[in-house]
């Protein structure tokens, strides 16, 4: 079977969803095991729009579930997040997308 | 933000990433990225081959200023792929030094007497394998470009290399590393071509252990780097370190920077020819022969040599 990058798309929102506070921010380095992120204010209605590239495949729920929790927590909205994934483990997902929030403020 | 650059000064060059080593090198609040994440300039071939991609595709490249200069600078990831140089990557360094010369071209026709210390300067800071494999052709002809643009800047925009990440500088990145006119280093930096892996692979392990550091680092490793002339200054490992030794090489007037080359000149060359001549004639078989030919007594003592002391004490070789 042929290698490939796969994409995968979300749409999250969060129950009393703030604008996310920055235009951009960028953070991580796509080394082994890990991942980097742009989160970028974006009009879509109060949600947030996820995009995955990750050479991993059959993982699609784990993202979903690691990428709707910090949804949820951080009530963050109007946003989109990009992702560049090199096989990092939910654990450092939940960390890089914290502190990507952190870079800010 | 003035906390962010402050903390940075102290930590290691070696733990940090290409985009920390960039915004701590160049004065606080300075760097502007070009063609930086935002721009989303990623590598058209990795995803073809299910590979990860990066946004600046390993490697932070802009510009800052160190006192009035304006110091044009690119500074390789050596976490993403290897720091392995590719389309985009390569793309990326060479426009940066093209970009300080055609500074230097249009500050200096605008202004003939333009002062030393307002005119354009390189620093790359290399952490690297060489040519990203996926992307080969372009990435080895990225680096003929940028011999080509350290060819242009010669008579103009000093070039420093700074070597002080986890990966080295390795493979056709250590003949370019090598072509500029400064070479700083940390003791964890390491400077070569064939990388210790590749040798072990190609030769066997008799030939080369590369799972010994030890040997690894007195082979290629920034204390050898210094006593064999490849690397002009030895700085402790610290973002601090580093700026500091590159705040003095770069207030130097342009003319010094001919006392530092290895190469550039017929002179050089036979230079380098004496060296090779002493190399076959010593037949080392560790590189400990060359460091104990060079004066130093106790060759064995230099790995453990604390800094300060391996400065202070340290015989550089000579060759008549």
């Amino acid at each position: 079977m042929r290698k490939k990058l796969n994409r995968l798309d979300f749409e999250f929102k969060a129950d009393e969803a703030k604008d996310f506070p920055a235009d951009f921010v960028h953070y991580g380095v796509v080394g082994s095991g890990d991942m980097e992120i742009i989160i970028e204010k974006k009009p879509l209605d109060g949600a947030i729009r996820v995009t995955v590239l990750t050479p991993v495949s059959g993982f699609d729920e784990v993202w979903r579930r690691v990428l709707y929790r910090f949804v949820k927590e951080t009530h963050i909205g109007n946003a989109s997040i990009e992702i560049n994934d090199c096989n990092a483990t939910p654990v450092v997902g939940s960390l890089r997308l914290r502190q990507a929030l952190a870079e800010i403020s | 933000m003035s906390g962010k650059w402050n903390m940075l000064q102290s930590q290691s060059f070696l733990e940090c990433n290409g985009r920390q080593r960039a915004f701590g090198l160049l004065d606080e609040g300075t760097l502007t990225e070009l063609a930086g994440p935002r721009d989303r300039l990623s590598s058209p071939h990795l995803p073809v081959l299910g590979e990860a991609i990066q946004f600046d595709d390993g490697i932070v490249t802009g510009v800052g200023l160190i006192g009035k200069k304006p110091v044009f600078i690119a500074s390789q990831e050596g976490r993403f792929v290897g720091g392995a140089v590719g389309e985009v990557s390569g793309a990326k360094i060479v426009n940066v030094v093209r970009l300080a010369r055609e500074a230097f071209d249009r500050m200096v026709s605008a202004r003939a007497d333009l002062p030393e210390e307002k005119r354009p300067a390189v620093v790359i800071s290399f952490d690297t394998g060489g040519v990203r494999l996926h992307e080969a052709n372009a990435g080895l002809l990225a680096h003929s470009e940028l011999m080509d643009q350290f060819q242009d800047c010669k008579g103009k925009v000093p070039i420093v290399s700074l070597i002080g990440g986890r990966v080295g500088c390795f493979g056709g990145m250590g003949f370019v590393a090598a072509a500029a006119d400064v070479v700083i280093m940390s003791q964890n930096g390491r400077l070569g071509l064939t990388g210790p892996e590749v040798i072990e692979e190609e030769m066997g392990k008799d030939e080369f252990d590369a799972s010994d550091r030890a040997l690894v680092y007195r082979t290629t490793g920034g204390k050898h780097r210094y006593i064999m002339g490849d690397c002009n200054l030895l700085v402790a490992d610290s973002i601090k370190a580093f700026r500091t030794a590159l705040i003095e090489v770069l207030a130097l007037p342009y003319g010094r920077m001919d006392g530092f080359r290895r190469i550039g000149s017929l002179e050089k060359v036979r230079y380098q020819l004496k060296l090779v001549d002493l190399c076959v004639k010593l037949a080392p078989k560790d590189s400990r022969d060359v460091w104990k030919y060079a004066g130093n007594e106790n060759p064995t003592a230099v790995t453990d040599m604390s800094l300060e002391t391996f400065l202070s004490t340290v015989r550089r070789l000579q060759v008549e």
